[in-house]
């Protein structure tokens, strides 16, 4: 039988044991055959061994100077020492725990959005995302078929350009319609994205193009309406009351390319073979265009091919292609179609703040620490004068920060897991099928380790290498005279309550600001009626009715809702302001010549008449749409101020005319500018069309009530349901509730620039408030000395604040001056507010003094009131 | 405590005084043949004619530690009176180092021996 080497302590323990007991075993054998009784030869054979335990240590010494047994003794010192002073071990696990928990719950946000745009594709770091023309936070779709084709066939950096187009449908054919999100996909979308079915096949390249009415399902929707049906696949289900065939599933968490949107279905572009329109023109933008990049490829490469292939297809079509055309490429991440756009501009900035407050929070833990290992100053310098070398020592007191640390991340990762699932309740109810939320992986968890260790090394390493440096003999010699730990130390201390300051301070001055933006968000006027309107999305085009039908059912529901008590006025439209919705298309003005490379996308909206009198906003020249605006009569638009201004300068815009969707209408009226979608853009053209004239593809009531809207919601309803009690009606919300989607995103920042602060502060405080209370009872003697050689209370008092006034005041100085580097970032998330508003910037310096100083005040006002005799007594 | 301390101290400054030779005399026993920890201070003894006594607390710990070093390789193995032991072995490197060892030991003793037997006229001429 052949023993391995063990490298196990346990195994080679027991193998030592094994050994010496043979050695006895031997030594007894040999004496009793030599005569002697079993007895004397154990005794004898013991006595002449030695001291067993003994023999064992030392042999075990030998191979002891493994470092994983060593580590293992210096872990229990560690426990052992952290046990002694629970208070401390408390304190800093807690609050290191708090600050590791506001990194990872930002990061698993950060993780599941941007890190992971498009769930179950393969290798989402190739893919790109596409888009021509002006940079715009929120673009719409901006790609033709042909264009997107031509691109698609004659690019040389792209291993696959697939292309999509979401919007809502309505599942018919059971019992009740079911309003799904559904999005038209190129033939290779799943290719490229890597995507493989769990049931059936997905698209094949032959039937891109073609009316065939081919449908894959969604994992989710296979799994709520069809049960899962194992045989799904050559069904006919109901879209739209079209008969279309099942051919496939997608696996389950794959919702579509679109970042933080969810996709229920896919068809192909045409598959009824009624879009022919938009297959066949090059002016009709509706694709959503991604890329995955051909190994070694960069985006800056690509996008100088694609750029040479628009330029060929800009030549060819001049007409189709006045605008900017110019292609831009986007990471995933970064994406501005879906969510992606809104995260990368909020949730970074709020990592970088938790940092701040990870920081902030090593800090104070390290002052704690600094406190500590200077009043052991006499245990270790007694343990370095018994032999301990100095790399021994530094090691131990490491090692309880990191002990510290460990055990913060442990909690801050339990924490997590719930913290990452709060992001979505910043979302108020809307009508976007958004699916985000945070998500925990490897990669959070890796986050956390990672601020573990950062966290360790700085509240561990660098008090205990600085500690380490007392010289022995000196700290043992005097014991009382240097008892505030040396001049080295008083310096660190200051530093770190020095700096707690400075990093409190941003984070003062952003939540500040960022709270202010919020009110002044809530204060401000729009430009529209958000109380006392009520809207109501009706599934007229989703459910599959012909036009006819639907147009005659849109006057009967707009006639039935009218006649409601209560109701004021009621209007039809396409589009609701500030629901992070937006309709963009080209728009030419006639007599217009655009600026090289201006983009000539507009916003639209489809208004019924009366919309603008239903919202309160000013027709300022001209009049109103009419019921009388409708496919009989010519073709009118109601231009806002900015785009009168714009295409028609210092000329009366009324009469004037603008070729946009597919005619050229005239206009009609100017309206008052509003806001389309953030209360702080900058305005845009904004031209409404007559909903008589072009049905919307989203048929939305809007009522102007007399009360609160809320009151409304059944009446509407059923007015609705009286014309027709199949039609799908939802999304029926007030006005006020809907547009709180535009001011999310600075809810999502004041709260949490808020919580961060308030830990920054409560930590500064506490930190200053620590080393002067620490340093004042370190000097009691001194001061008692003072005393009775006369000083005053009063100078007492001075002595002490003065000390803490200066760690404030350079503290301040320094955070001020980091505030207002960091107050620029954040700049363009703000409204209504300057990035260095002067108010803000005053207060939040004036509260961080004024609770220093009470935090000053507190010690030095225990220290005067002592009795001097006591004072100089006590060491 | 202290005194298991100071008794552990006392052993290890014995091993440190020995340490050379002791490895030396490990090596040169396992010479004649693989050995377990009771037969190399049984050997030791009766070839110095009971003069040497290793004792065991320094006898483990050298040869765990010239294992460590690879001069010697242990096996466990039935001894000839059925009694499981473990079995010392020296390695070619081991048989080195001896030879070394050895060179290094006839040159103290030499150097030892003409201290020791100087003559006086010898070291005047």
């Amino acid at each position: 039988m052949k023993w391995f080497p063990s490298f196990g302590f346990q195994r080679r323990k027991r193998e030592l044991q094994e050994e010496i007991d043979a050695h006895l075993q031997m030594a007894i054998a040999d004496r009793v055959a030599r005569g002697e009784t079993a007895e004397t030869a154990r005794a004898e054979a013991a006595r002449e061994f030695g001291n067993i335990p003994l023999v064992q240590d030392v042999t075990r010494d030998i191979w002891g100077q493994g470092w994983l047994e060593q580590l293992g003794r210096d872990v229990r010192y560690a426990l052992r020492q952290l046990r002694k002073s629970p208070g401390f071990t408390i304190t800093a696990t807690a609050m290191l725990a708090i600050a590791i928990c506001a990194n990872s719950t930002v990061f698993s946000w950060i993780n599941g959005t941007m890190l992971r745009p498009i769930p179950g594709a393969r290798d989402t770091g190739e893919l790109v995302s596409l888009q021509r023309g002006e940079r715009n936070f929120s673009p719409t779709p901006p790609f033709s078929y042909l264009d997107y084709h031509d691109l698609r066939e004659q690019n040389r950096t792209f291993s696959g350009l697939l292309a999509y187009h979401n919007d809502w449908i309505a599942l018919t054919g059971g019992a009740q319609p079911e309003r799904v999100y559904i999005a038209n996909v190129s033939a290779n979308y799943f290719d490229v994205l890597g995507i493989k079915p769990v049931l059936g096949r997905f698209f094949l390249p032959e039937e891109e193009a073609r009316a065939i009415p081919n449908v894959v399902l969604g994992y989710s929707l296979w799994k709520t309406r069809y049960a899962k049906d194992p045989a799904i696949v050559g069904k006919s289900i109901e879209v739209a009351r079209h008969p279309v065939t099942v051919i496939g599933v997608a696996p389950e968490g794959f919702v579509g390319a679109a970042p933080g949107l969810r996709d229920d279905l896919w068809v192909t572009l045409d598959p009824l073979g009624t879009d022919g329109w938009r297959m066949t023109h090059r002016d009709s933008d509706w694709l959503i265009v991604i890329g995955r990049l051909r190994p070694g490829v960069s985006r800056g490469q690509a996008a100088e091919d694609l750029d040479t292939v628009m330029h060929h297809i800009v030549l060819a079509y001049p007409d189709q292609h006045l605008g900017d055309n110019r292609v831009t490429l986007d990471p995933m991440w970064r994406s501005p179609f879906g969510a992606n756009g809104f995260m990368a501009a909020t949730l970074p900035i709020l990592l970088a703040f938790a940092g701040l407050v990870l920081l902030l929070t090593s800090a104070n833990v390290a002052t704690l620490t600094l406190v500590r290992f200077v009043s052991r100053r006499r245990e270790l310098a007694i343990r370095q004068s018994l032999g301990a070398n100095r790399m021994q020592l530094v090691r131990q007191m490491v090692l309880e920060g990191v002990v510290i640390s460990s055990v913060a991340g442990a909690v801050a990762l339990v924490l997590t897991l719930w913290t990452s699932k709060t992001f979505a309740w910043f979302f108020p109810a809307n009508s976007i099928p958004l699916i985000l939320n945070g998500s925990m992986d490897h990669k959070v968890v890796i986050g956390i380790a990672v601020s573990s260790l950062l966290a360790s090394m700085l509240c561990g390493a660098l008090p205990a290498w600085r500690s380490s440096h007392a010289p022995a003999i000196e700290v043992l010699k005097t014991e009382s005279a240097s008892i505030s730990g040396g001049s080295r130390n008083r310096k660190l201390l200051s530093a770190l309550v020095v700096a707690q300051i400075a990093l409190s301070l941003p984070l003062l001055l952003c939540s500040g600001l960022f709270l202010r933006t919020l009110r002044n968000l809530a204060a401000a006027n729009p430009g529209f009626e958000q109380d006392h309107v009520l809207t109501a999305s009706v599934g007229l085009n989703i459910a599959g009715y012909s036009n006819d039908e639907a147009k005659l059912i849109r006057r009967k529901i707009l006639d039935g809702v009218s006649a409601l008590p209560g109701v004021e006025v009621a209007s039809l439209t396409d589009w609701i302001p500030m629901t992070l919705i937006q309709k963009r298309d080209d728009a030419y003005p006639e007599g217009y010549v655009p600026h090289p490379h201006e983009s000539l996308l507009v916003q639209n909206a489809e208004v019924g008449p009366r919309y603008f009198e239903s919202l309160h906003i000013p027709i300022l020249e001209g009049r109103e749409f009419t019921l009388n605006d409708d496919e009989t009569a010519p073709r009118v638009i109601i231009v806002n101020e900015t785009a009168a201004r714009r295409y028609w300068p210092g000329q009366d815009p009324v009469g004037k005319k603008l070729r946009v969707g597919g005619s050229l209408q005239a206009v009609i009226g100017v309206a008052k500018n509003s806001t389309h979608t953030f209360l702080n853009e900058s305005p845009e053209p904004m031209v409404y069309m007559s909903y008589f004239q072009h049905p919307g593809y989203e048929t939305v009531v809007q009522v102007k009530t007399e009360g609160n809207p809320v009151d409304l919601e059944p009446m509407v309803e059923n007015a609705i349901h009286g014309v027709d009690s199949r039609l799908p009606v939802f999304d029926v919300r007030s006005m006020r509730e809907s547009t709180q989607m535009a001011s999310t995103f600075a809810v999502i920042e004041s709260t949490l620039a808020g919580v961060f602060a308030l830990i920054g502060l409560v930590l500064a405080i506490t930190g200053i408030y620590g080393v002067v209370a620490y340093r004042t009872q370190l000097r009691t003697h001194e001061i008692g000395i003072r005393m009775a050689l006369g000083a005053s209370r009063v100078d007492v008092l001075r002595l002490v604040l003065v000390q803490g006034l200066w760690l404030t005041g350079i503290g301040l100085a320094l955070g001020l001056a980091f505030a207002l580097g960091l107050t620029r970032v954040i700049g363009r998330m703000l409204y209504g507010i300057g990035a260095n508003d002067s108010i803000t910037v005053v207060s939040v310096v004036m509260l961080l003094g004024a609770m220093s100083l009470a935090a000053c005040y507190l010690p030095a006002r225990r220290a005067m009131r002592r009795n001097p005799v006591t004072a100089i007594r006590e060491l | 405590m202290s005194t298991s301390m100071s008794e552990k101290d006392q052993y290890k400054n014995r091993i440190d005084l020995l340490q050379g030779t002791l490895d030396m005399l490990i090596l040169q026993t396992l010479q004649w043949g693989p050995q377990h920890g009771y037969g190399i201070v049984q050997a030791l003894r009766l070839r110095s004619g009971d003069v040497l006594q290793v004792e065991t607390g320094s006898l483990y710990p050298a040869l765990h530690r010239l294992e460590r070093q690879g001069w010697v390789q242990s096996e466990w193995k039935q001894s000839e009176s059925k009694q499981r032991a473990r079995y010392y072995r020296i390695t070619a490197k081991g048989k080195k180092q001896l030879a070394s060892d050895l060179g290094r030991w006839e040159r103290i003793v030499e150097a030892i021996g003409l201290v020791m037997y100087l003559k006086p006229e010898e070291s005047e001429s």
